[in-house]
Parts: structure tokens; C-alpha cells; sequence
């Protein structure tokens, strides 16, 4: 099991160090990017990733490097603090630039409209998140960004209920120590 | 009555959607004669005129496109950046939102509507509604009447905003209509589908696009 987490919190934060000591353990293999340290500009809404240059942004920074390890990876954990109840710009920028991974070719899934997948990729994705929200909407949110990349969503979890993280990822040992 | 508009799209104004419906808004707003001020916040240079804006108006109207199936990150950065002791303190502003996406069924909006329902509590401001609209996505591809017609309702919804002070859920509904396609045309569609696929290569080809829209440029990374 090959793990992409990816955080937009500082660098020292000790719970997410938690987490990646804690997963590591589990005998998994874990590529870590703190955001903080890398170059991630906001989408520019220019389309050159569906029409002009199909699957590569027109933004040349550090966000190929995330793309390229979300493509080697089985699993992504987006790790961020909330802010005004949703995910912070860090990350929402982070997200907003997954667009390559979209074609512009659509069709119908589940009785609406949705993209083709640029890549023949299973991923599932989790988000955690530090601070106040609306777990019953993030969950729903997170749900629906996976259907449009065709990944699948583990959820979204309150950094203060680890386990249930834990829990969605199938350690229930872990899950166990954590409540 | 004067409202600001602030265009919380990270594309350039000339390029954008967005833009182009909130002028048609603007036009039904002012009609029946009120006054507004509009701001983008893709020119980063003016954000701290927005903020001013923001901070010494009552009715405030954020235009934005769907993205990723919420609000786009620089809406997030610009909210993020606002006072929020200043405005606890302050009177309670009106807010509504105008979004708009790609895809065409009203459904599809539903999600970030969830969020712009929350959002004016955390925003110290009383919320006005949102209008949702999809299938925007083409706005600026399309020329002369055919644009026209995909923004000239927008005047009529600017109009009644200026008149009722509020959306009203229902008529956004109609507005926004259909929620989901019926059956039988989800089943056209995928007869269709070829077709569509060769009209957006074309498209794709004028914009100077040399390969497939299929291209997969990490193949290599994916196992
Ligand atoms: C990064 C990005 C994400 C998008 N996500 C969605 C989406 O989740 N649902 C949708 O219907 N349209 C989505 N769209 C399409 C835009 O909402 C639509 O094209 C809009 O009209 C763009 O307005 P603008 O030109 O003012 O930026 C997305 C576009 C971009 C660039």
C-alpha cells in the first residue's frame, strides 16, 4: 500500500507527525509533501489542461510533482485546517489544480454528468481536517470531487477523531488505540 | 439601493465567464434604478480596494464559478483575508452569491450551495440567497448571438434580486432547471456521445491543440 499525504499545516505539527509515525508502522509506504515547502499557485481557470495541452497545467511549479505522485499512489490523505467551515485556500488551491486528471470528454455516471478520467487509476482519498466544519457536508463534498475523477472517498475526518480514520483505512488496531 | 459584486474568479476578466453574466446582472439590477461597483479578484492588485468595498457596504453580491465543486480557492484566500474582528463588530451586511458552472444540471450546484448557505454566518452578514445556474461552461467560447442568448436571462435575475432583495428558492430552482436530465435524454446522450467527443476535438484544434483531448502525458507514473 503506497501512501501520498499531503499537508497544508506547519511543518512541526506534531499530530500530523502522529499520523505518518503512526502509518508507517503499519509497515506502508508513505511519500510526504508539506505544501508549505513547495511553490502551488492557484488554477487560473485557462482550460489549457482540457483544451490546449491535454493533462499538463499551463502553471510550470512545484504541482506536477503532486500529480505524479498522486498517479504512483494507492491512497491520498489531504491533511489541512479548516477555515470559515470549509478547507483552507492552501488546500482548496491544491485541489482546484487536479483538473489535468479530468478530460474534457463527458458522459453520464449515476444519472449525471461527469468527465471522462484522464488515467486508468484506482485512488482513494481521505480528508482530515483541524478545526471547526461541518463533518456531514465535507464528507458529502469529498464524496463528489472522488466521482469526478472516478476515485473513491474514505471520507472526511476531524483530526480529533483519528480513529475513525483509522477505521475507514482498515487498521483497527490503530482505531482501537486512538479512542 | 447599491450593491458591489465582487467576480470571484481567478480567470482573467476578458476570458472570463463570470464576467460576462454578472454584466448582464448588472444591467437588470440597475434598471429599475439602483447602482452597483464591480470587482474581480483575478487583478490581485485591487484587493485591498475589495476589502475597503466589502468593509463600508451593506449589500454585497459574490459571483463565482464552480469549482471542484465548491468555491475556488482564491474565493477562499480572499475571505480568508478579511478582518474578521472589524466585521464582528460592524452591522450586519447582506449577502448573496451568484454560481455558475459547467455542467448542466442544477444538481451539480447543490453541493456548494450547501456551503454558501453556512458561509454568511462565519462572514458576520445576513445571507440574500444564491443563484445557481449551470452549463456556463462555453460563455466565452461562443460569439455574437449565440452568447447573447446563454447570458440574457441573467438580466431578468438581476432585475428580480433589485426587486425582491432576496432569491427566492423556487424561482432558482426554475431558473436552474432541470435538476437531473430525464432518462431519455441521458440514453440520447450516450448515443451521441461520438459525436460530441469529435465537435470538443475540433473545438480543441482551433484553440491550437495538436494532440488527443485524450492525451496522457504521466502514463508512464500510473501503476
Ligand atoms: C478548476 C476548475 C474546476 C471546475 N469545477 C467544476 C465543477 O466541479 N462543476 C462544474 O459544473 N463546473 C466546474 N468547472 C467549470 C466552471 O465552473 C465553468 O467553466 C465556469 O463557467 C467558469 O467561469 P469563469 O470563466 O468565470 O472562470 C470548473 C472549472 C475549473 C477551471
Amino acid at each position: 500500500m503506497r501512501y501520498l499525504i499531503l499537508s497544508t499545516l506547519a511543518k512541526e505539527d506534531e499530530e500530523v507527525q502522529g499520523v505518518l509515525k503512526e502509518l508507517k508502522e503499519q509497515g506502508v509506504q508513505i511519500s510526504y509533501i508539506n505544501t508549505n515547502e513547495k511553490q502551488i499557485s492557484g488554477c487560473i481557470g485557462c482550460n489549457t489542461c482540457w483544451l490546449r495541452t491535454p493533462g499538463v497545467c499551463a502553471i510550470n511549479d512545484d504541482y506536477e510533482q503532486i500529480l505524479i505522485r498522486m498517479l504512483q499512489a494507492d491512497r491520498v490523505i489531504l491533511i489541512t485546517e479548516t477555515k470559515l467551515g470549509f478547507i483552507s485556500y492552501k488546500m482548496k488551491n491544491v485541489v482546484d489544480r487536479i483538473l489535468p486528471l479530468a478530460t474534457m470528454n463527458l458522459r453520464f455516471k449515476d444519472g449525471q454528468m461527469r468527465h471522462y478520467p484522464r488515467y486508468k487509476k484506482k485512488l482513494e482519498m481521505a480528508l482530515v481536517y483541524k478545526g471547526q466544519a461541518d463533518n456531514v457536508f465535507l464528507t458529502e463534498w469529498m464524496e463528489r470531487v472522488c466521482i469526478n475523477l472516478s476515485f473513491t472517498s474514505l471520507g472526511a475526518f476531524d483530526m480529533e477523531r483519528k480513529g475513525d480514520l483509522y477505521h475507514a483505512l482498515g487498521y483497527d488496531q490503530l482505531h482501537a488505540e486512538s479512542c | 439601493m447599491h450593491l458591489v459584486m465582487i467576480s470571484c474568479t481567478p480567470r482573467a476578466v476578458k476570458a472570463s465567464n463570470t464576467a460576462k453574466i454578472l454584466e448582464k446582472f448588472r444591467e437588470g439590477y440597475e434598471s429599475v434604478g439602483n447602482t452597483t461597483e464591480t470587482y474581480y479578484l483575478a487583478e490581485r492588485k485591487s484587493w485591498e480596494q475589495i476589502r475597503v468595498a466589502y468593509y463600508e457596504n451593506e449589500q454585497v453580491l459574490f459571483a463565482l464559478p464552480l469549482f471542484v465543486e465548491c468555491i475556488p480557492g482564491i474565493m477562499m484566500e480572499f475571505l480568508e483575508s478579511l478582518d474578521y474582528e472589524r466585521l464582528a463588530q460592524m452591522q450586519k451586511k447582506h449577502v448573496a452569491f451568484l454560481v455558475q458552472g459547467g455542467f448542466a444540471e442544477a444538481s451539480q450546484l447543490r453541493c456548494c450551495e450547501k456551503y454558501l448557505n453556512m458561509l454568511p454566518a462565519y462572514l458576520n452578514a445576513e445571507h440574500m440567497g444564491t443563484l445557481i445556474k449551470g452549463d456556463m461552461f462555453s460563455v466565452s467560447i461562443m460569439e455574437g448571438d449565440a452568447r447573447k442568448k446563454m447570458i440574457a436571462p441573467f438580466v431578468q435575475m438581476g432585475k428580480l434580486y433589485a426587486e425582491e432583495g432576496h432569491f427566492d428558492k423556487e424561482k432558482v430552482s426554475e431558473f436552474a432547471k432541470p435538476e437531473y436530465f430525464s432518462k431519455r435524454i441521458i440514453l440520447l446522450s450516450g448515443l451521441f456521445s461520438p459525436l460530441r467527443k469529435l465537435v470538443m476535438q475540433g473545438m480543441a484544434k482551433k484553440l491550437g491543440c495538436k494532440g488527443s483531448l485524450m492525451a496522457k502525458p504521466y502514463q508512464r507514473y500510473v501503476n
